[in-house]
C-alpha cells in the first residue's frame, strides 16, 4: 500500500510572492511539479444538471460524514425559481468546492495562493506504480492528484483562505479549534472525501446521490465515467460553459453538464461569494 | 497508517467541545478506476474503518434497505445497501438524517406518567414494571369487563413484522377498536383501486416505460416507493429520453425535473383524465386486447364493441374544451398530451395526493386508472403495475376471542360509502359525539393524533377532556404535541434500535426480503413496544409464543423457504436483503389461466351477473343457496372467496379483489357504486365549496419537500436547518390583486380557524391557490423542531449551542376541516376555501 508521507515539518521562508516555493528547498516549483507527476490520478467531479432533483440528500450525507456543525455546509444546493408563469422553471445547482487547479501561470488555486501556512512540509504522494511525487503541504494546499486540502495542524484560523475563494466554498467549523491559535476556529470544506477516496471509496455525496447527479472518477483514466462525459460533452474544452465563475480563471476541476444553461442563467450561479460569506442550504 | 495526530480535545468560549482534525496522513491508495460507490466507510478523523452493519430505514413508508456505519459505539453514518434490487444503494435526505431521530437531544428515555393536569407538561420519571403494571391492570379491568373493544390502539405506520406482532398482542386481547392514518395519507386512492383493479398499490415500472404522464404526484421527492422509483424514472429521462408530463398546482421538484409542468387548478384533475380517454377512444387510440378484462357496462358479456360505443358515449361531454374551462389547462394541451401518451406505448400514468385527496378524489383516481387500461398500460412492462412485495412466513399468536369493536373508525354513520381504509381523521370528533362509544384506554404508536390531522386545537381539546377519554398512552421516542397529552409514556426506542422483517414492493415486480437491525442498543431505558407486547402479553395470560421481536424474525426467517435456503436469520443480519435470483418480473398476472381444479372444489360457483367464480364458503353466507340467491356482489365478503373471472371459455386470475366485492374484470363500470347512487362510470364532480368561492377567496393546498417527512422529522437538526420556515406561496397575479407583496406578513383563515404566515409572492403555482407545506409549525417536539425543550429532555448535543434559527414555520393544519370523500372517507387535504389577507 502506498502512502502519503510528511517528509519534514521544517518551516520553509516564503519568497516574494505568495507563489513562490523556494528553490532553496530543493523541489521543483509546484506546476512543474504536478506536471510531472506521473501515474497519479487527477480526480474529476461532474454534477449532471440533468439529473439533480434538487433532493439534498448530499447535503446531509456531508453533514453525516463529517458531523459537520450546524451553520457549516461543505456542500449546499440552490434553488431558483426563472420565468413568468405559467412557464416558469424552477432550478437546482449544487455546489462544492471546485478543487480548483489555479491559474495557468502559477498553478495554484486561490485559497492556497493566500493561505500564510502554506507551503509548510514536505509531502510525498507515492502513485499506484510506486512513483514518488513530491508536493508541499500547508494548512491549504493542494495534493499531487488534484484535491485542495486543509491540514488544521497547521492552521492560525485567520480566515484568508475564505476569503480569498469567490465560491463561498469555505466557511469556519465552529465546533474546531485550530491548530496554531486555540481562540480561533479552523475550517470547513469540501475535502472530496479524501479519506474515502484514498482507500477507492466515492465520496459520500457521489454514494448517495439518488438519481446519479454526481459523478467521480480519474480523468486520467480513459475509461472512467468522468472521462467519457467530459469527451462527450466537451466539459474541458468549454469552460466558460462548464464551470462557475469562469473570468475568476481559478480552473475548476468541478464541471457542470447543463444542457439548459443553468450558469448563465441562475443568479446563485453567477453570484461571487466574498469575505466570510458563507453557504447556507435553504428551501425557500 | 502514520502520523496520526490525535489532540486533546479544547473548549472554545461559549462553543461546546471541538475535535482537532488532521488532513495530511492517511494511507493512499488512490488507484486510478477502482473506486466502488460505497459498502465501506472509514473516519475522517483517524482513517480507522467504520464497522458496517446492514439494516432498513423507516424515516418514510418506502422503507430502503440501507446500511449503517457505527464508530466508538456510536451510529455516525446511514447509506444505501449497495445489494438492494429496490433502492441499489441510495438513500434520500431524510433516510441519512436517521441518525439525528436517534440522538435527538430532546428524546424520551424513561417511562413517564403524568402528575399535573392533562397537557400541563409535568411528569415522573418510573420503572417499566410500574408503567405495565398500571397498564396492564387497566387494560385487564376493560378485558374483564367484557369490553375489549373499549381498549383503542392506533397507529399511524406499523408495518410488515411490526404489524404482525402487534396485531398478534390485540387479535389475542380481543379488540378490534383499531385505527390506522390512511385516510390522511392516500387511503382514498387505495379504495379507487380496490374498486377497479383490487387489491392497492400501485408499481410504475419506469425502467421500461416510454412515457410518464403525472397527476397530483412529488415521485422525485417525497412518494411512498420515492428511492426506488425516482432513480429510475431520473434515468428513464436522461438516458433513454422519456417524456414526463405533470400535472400539478405549483413547480414541485418533480415538476421542476419533469419534461413539461402543466399547470392545474386544484381538484379539477379528473377533468383533464376523462377529457384525454375522450381523446383516446375517439382518435381509436385504444387497446383493444386489453377489453375483453374492462367492465364498461352493466353487462358483463358486452362485446369489446358494445364497451367501446358505452365508453364513448359517456365520454362525450369530456371534451378538452369543457376541460380547459375546469382546469385552466389548454385543450390543445389536453388532446396532444392525451394522444402522446397513447401513441407511446408503454406508457405510464401516475397519480397520488395531489389528485386524489380531494372531494372528487374517488373518481379521479378511477379515472387514471381507466386511462391506463384503455391504452393497455395495465401490468405491463413499462406501465402501472400491481406491486409486489416480499411473502414473509412468521409466528401466529394465540387464537383471541372473537374481536369487539367500537364503531368508531369510519367517521359519522353512512358518511362515506366505502371507507375501506377508514375515516380515522375524524375519530376524535366522533368520540366527542359519543353516540358509537368512547373508548376507556386510547393509545396511539408512531403516530400523532393531535398534528398530523385537520383542525387541531379541537383534537387538542377533545384529547384533553378526560371525560371523554379517560386514559391516554403515548408510544413514542419524542416529545410531541399528542403526546404531551398523555398520562403515561412508553418510551419506544427510534427504528435504528430495533428488529424487523420488511416487505415493501418493489419497482422491478421481483420481491425483496430484508429486515431491520438495531446499530446500537436502544439509549435510556427505551424498548422496542413490540417487545413491549410480548411482555405486556405474557401479564395479561396470553403470551405470544415469541418474546421479543429479535426471535420473531429469527423464527420468521427460519420459517420463510427462501431466506431458510439461504441461511436464514445468521445470513439476513450478515447481508441484509435477500431475493430470489431466479424470480421473473411479475406482469399481466391476470391473463393467467384458473386450473380446471379450482373450478371444481367445495363451495366454488359461478355468478352470472359478475362473470366471476367465487367460492361462498369462505364469504359470510351461510348456505349456496342463500348465495346464489343474493350474489357475488351482495354477499358480505363474498371477495374472500373469489376464484377467477370468466371471459368467453376461459376462466382467468382475473383482477383479484380485495376489501369489496369487486368482479374479476378490471372495473370501470362499478355495480358496487351505483348500489350507493354514485356514478356507475368515472364521472366528473366538481367540488361543492370550490363552485361558490368569492372573488377574495383562495383555495389552500398543501405539499411536502424533499427533506422532510411528515409530521415527524422537525427534531431533525439536519433537515430542519434546511427548512424551517414554510411562507405561503401565492402566484404573483392573485398577491398583486390582494394588495400582498413577497415577504408580507399574512392572515389565512378558513371555517375552522385562522393562522398567521409570510407571503412568498411566486411564479411558482397557480393563481388561485395559497400553498403551504406540512412538516413544520411544532409548538412541542423539542428545541431543534420547536425551540421549545421537551421536559424530559437533555443536553448532550454541541450542535444545541450552534442552532442558528428561530423560525419554525407554520401548520396548515390548524385551519383544514376533518372533512371526507363521500365515496372513500379519504381527508380532503386539497379543499379548503380561504381568504387570505395582510396581517
Amino acid at each position: 500500500m502506498s502512502e502519503n508521507v510528511n517528509v519534514g515539518r521544517r518551516q520553509v521562508l516564503k519568497g516574494a510572492g505568495a507563489l513562490a516555493i523556494g528553490a532553496a528547498a530543493g523541489l521543483v516549483p509546484a506546476g512543474k511539479a504536478f506536471a510531472a507527476r506521473g501515474n497519479a490520478p487527477r480526480w474529476g467531479f461532474i454534477v449532471d444538471l440533468r439529473r439533480c432533483t434538487g433532493c439534498r440528500s448530499c447535503t446531509v450525507a456531508c453533514k453525516a460524514e463529517y458531523d459537520v456543525p450546524l451553520g457549516a455546509f461543505r456542500t449546499a444546493v440552490y434553488e431558483e425559481v426563472q420565468g413568468k408563469f405559467p412557464n416558469a422553471e424552477k432550478q437546482f445547482l449544487p455546489r462544492l468546492c471546485n478543487h480548483c487547479e489555479g491559474n495557468q501561470e502559477d498553478k495554484i488555486p486561490p485559497c492556497v495562493k493566500n493561505c500564510p501556512e502554506y507551503p509548510k512540509d514536505r509531502r510525498v504522494f507515492n502513485t499506484a506504480d510506486g512513483k514518488k511525487i513530491r508536493y508541499r503541504g500547508g494548512a491549504t494546499y493542494k495534493r499531487p492528484d488534484g484535491l485542495i486540502l486543509y491540514d488544521n495542524d497547521l492552521c492560525v484560523g485567520c480566515g484568508k483562505c475564505i476569503e480569498a475563494c469567490p465560491y463561498g466554498a469555505r466557511t469556519f467549523n465552529k465546533r474546531l479549534i485550530a491548530g496554531k491559535d486555540a481562540s480561533k476556529n479552523g475550517i470547513a470544506k469540501c475535502s472530496l472525501c479524501q479519506h474515502r477516496v484514498d482507500q477507492g471509496v466515492a465520496p459520500a455525496c457521489v454514494n448517495i446521490c439518488p438519481p446519479k447527479a454526481r459523478i467521480f472518477g480519474d480523468l486520467n483514466d480513459p475509461g472512467s465515467e468522468v472521462s467519457k462525459l467530459v469527451k462527450e460533452f466537451g466539459l474541458e474544452n468549454k469552460r466558460n460553459e462548464t464551470t462557475l465563475l469562469p473570468a475568476e480563471n481559478t480552473v475548476p476541476m468541478l464541471y457542470y453538464i447543463d444542457p439548459k444553461g443553468s450558469l448563465t442563467k441562475l443568479a446563485s450561479a453567477k453570484k461571487k461569494f466574498m469575505g466570510n460569506e458563507a453557504w447556507v442550504d435553504q428551501i425557500s | 497508517m502514520r502520523d496520526i495526530t490525535r489532540r486533546d480535545i479544547f473548549k472554545l468560549g461559549a462553543v461546546g467541545a471541538a475535535v482537532i482534525a488532521t488532513g495530511k496522513a492517511f494511507s493512499s491508495q488512490a488507484l486510478a478506476g477502482d473506486i466502488v460507490e460505497g459498502g465501506k466507510d472509514f473516519s475522517p478523523k483517524t482513517g480507522v474503518e467504520r464497522t458496517m452493519i446492514p439494516s432498513s430505514c423507516w424515516s418514510c413508508v418506502t422503507r430502503d434497505p440501507m446500511i449503517g456505519f457505527v464508530e466508538d459505539g456510536r451510529l455516525v453514518k446511514l447509506e444505501g445497501q449497495p445489494n438492494s434490487i429496490r433502492s441499489r444503494g441510495k438513500i434520500c435526505a431524510k433516510g441519512a438524517a436517521g441518525i439525528n431521530q436517534l440522538y435527538d437531544p430532546d428524546r424520551i428515555l424513561y417511562p413517564m406518567k403524568r402528575v399535573g393536569k392533562r397537557g400541563e407538561g409535568k411528569w415522573k420519571r418510573i420503572t417499566w414494571d410500574e408503567a405495565l403494571t398500571e397498564l396492564t391492570a387497566r387494560l385487564k379491568k376493560v378485558r374483564d369487563d367484557g369490553h375489549p373493544e373499549k381498549f383503542m390502539f392506533h397507529y399511524g405506520r406499523m408495518k410488515a413484522s411490526s404489524s404482525k406482532i402487534v396485531k398478534a398482542f390485540l387479535s389475542a386481547y380481543g379488540t378490534g377498536t383499531v385505527g390506522n392514518h390512511t385516510s390522511i395519507c392516500e387511503g382514498g386512492k387505495w379504495t379507487a383501486q380496490e374498486l377497479t383493479w383490487g387489491a392497492h398499490y400501485d408499481n410504475w415500472d419506469f425502467d421500461n416505460t416510454k412515457y410518464v404522464l403525472n397527476f397530483g404526484s412529488g415521485v422525485l421527492e417525497a412518494h411512498t416507493n420515492h428511492i426506488p422509483t425516482s432513480q429510475r424514472l431520473v434515468e428513464a429521462m436522461v438516458d433513454r429520453g422519456v417524456k414526463m408530463v405533470t400535472f400539478d398546482v405549483r413547480i414541485s421538484n418533480t415538476a421542476a425535473r419533469s419534461t413539461e409542468w402543466v399547470p392545474i387548478k386544484p381538484g379539477t384533475d379528473g377533468a383533464v383524465v376523462l377529457a384525454m380517454c375522450r381523446e383516446v377512444m375517439e382518435a381509436g387510440l385504444y387497446d383493444k386486447a386489453f377489453f375483453p378484462f374492462i367492465k364498461a357496462t352493466d353487462n358483463p358479456n358486452a362485446s369489446t364493441d358494445e364497451k367501446v360505443a358505452a365508453l364513448k358515449a359517456h365520454l362525450a361531454k369530456y371534451t378538452p374544451q369543457w376541460a380547459e374551462k375546469i382546469s385552466g389547462v389548454p385543450a390543445a394541451k389536453i388532446k396532444a398530451t392525451a394522444l402522446e401518451f397513447a401513441q407511446n406505448k408503454p406508457a405510464c400514468v401516475i397519480s397520488y395526493r395531489g389528485a386524489v385527496a380531494h372531494y372528487n378524489g374517488n373518481d379521479t383516481e378511477r379515472a387514471v386508472q381507466m386511462l391506463g387500461a384503455i391504452t393497455g398500460n395495465i401490468d405491463n412492462p413499462g406501465g402501472r403495475c400491481h406491486g409486489v412485495g416480499a411473502k414473509w412466513k412468521s409466528p401466529k399468536g394465540p387464537k383471541g376471542p372473537k374481536a369487539k369493536k367500537l364503531k368508531i373508525l369510519d367517521g359519522f354513520k353512512g358518511a362515506a360509502a366505502y371507507p375501506t381504509h377508514h375515516s380515522n381523521h375524524q375519530i376524535l370528533k366522533v368520540i366527542k359525539d359519543g353516540k358509537a362509544g368512547r373508548p376507556d384506554i386510547y393509545m396511539w404508536y408512531c403516530y400523532t393524533p393531535v398534528y398530523a390531522n385537520g383542525e387541531c386545537q379541537e383534537n387538542i381539546d377533545i384529547l384533553k377532556d378526560e371525560s371523554l377519554i379517560p386514559y391516554t398512552v403515548a408510544v413514542n421516542a419524542y416529545y410531541d404535541e399528542s403526546t404531551a397529552l398523555a398520562d403515561l409514556i412508553l418510551p419506544n426506542p427510534s427504528y435504528l434500535e430495533w428488529w424487523d422483517w420488511e416487505d415493501m414492493v418493489s419497482p422491478t415486480q421481483v420481491p425483496e426480503y430484508y429486515i431491520r437491525q438495531p446499530f446500537v442498543k436502544p439509549l435510556g431505558e427505551s424498548r422496542d413496544f413490540k417487545d413491549v407486547v410480548c411482555d405486556l402479553s405474557s401479564r395479561l395470560g396470553f403470551p405470544l409464543g415469541f418474546n421479543s421481536a429479535e426471535e420473531f424474525v429469527k423464527k420468521s426467517c427460519e420459517m420463510t423457504p427462501g431466506i431458510k435456503a439461504a441461511g436464514g436469520f445468521d445470513f439476513m443480519k450478515k447481508q441484509g436483503v435477500w431475493h430470489d435470483p431466479n424470480a421473473k418480473p411479475k406482469f399481466d398476472m391476470y391473463k393467467k389461466k384458473v386450473k380446471a381444479d379450482a373450478l371444481k372444489k367445495a363451495g366454488v360457483i359461478f355468478d352470472d351477473a359478475t362473470s366471476t367464480y367465487w367460492n361462498w364458503k369462505k364469504s359470510g353466507a351461510k348456505s349456496e343457496a342463500e348465495a346464489k340467491q343474493k350474489g357475488y356482489t351482495k354477499t358480505k365478503n363474498a371477495y374472500k372467496g373469489y376464484v377467477g373471472l370468466k371471459v368467453g371459455n376461459d376462466v382467468f386470475a382475473g383482477f383479484k379483489p380485495d376489501k369489496v366485492n369487486k368482479s374479476g374484470f378490471f372495473e370501470f363500470y362499478s355495480e358496487l357504486l351505483k348500489i350507493k347512487n354514485f356514478p356507475a362510470l368515472p364521472t366528473y364532480v366538481p367540488i361543492p365549496e370550490h363552485e361558490k368561492m368569492g372573488p377574495n377567496e383562495l383555495v389552500l393546498t398543501t405539499y411536502k419537500v424533499p427533506v422532510h417527512i411528515h409530521a415527524r422529522s422537525a427534531n431533525c437538526k439536519w433537515l430542519t436547518e434546511i427548512y424551517h420556515d414554510n411562507p405561503g406561496m401565492i402566484n404573483t397575479e392573485t398577491a398583486g390583486r390582494l394588495g400582498i407583496s413577497d415577504g408580507d406578513r399574512i392572515k389565512v383563515k378558513s371555517e375552522v380557524g385562522e393562522i398567521t404566515t409570510t407571503a412568498n409572492v411566486t411564479e411558482a403555482v397557480v393563481p388561485g391557490v395559497i400553498a403551504i407545506s406540512h412538516h413544520l409549525g411544532h409548538w412541542e417536539y423539542g428545541r431543534y423542531a420547536s425551540g421549545k425543550k421537551a421536559p424530559m429532555a437533555g443536553d448532550d448535543d454541541p450542535d444545541l449551542k450552534l442552532k442558528w434559527w428561530d423560525t419554525y414555520g407554520v401548520h396548515p393544519n390548524w385551519i383544514i376541516p376533518n372533512k371526507l370523500d363521500p365515496i372513500n372517507g379519504q381527508q380532503r387535504w386539497m379543499d379548503t376555501v380561504v381568504t387570505v389577507k395582510k396581517a
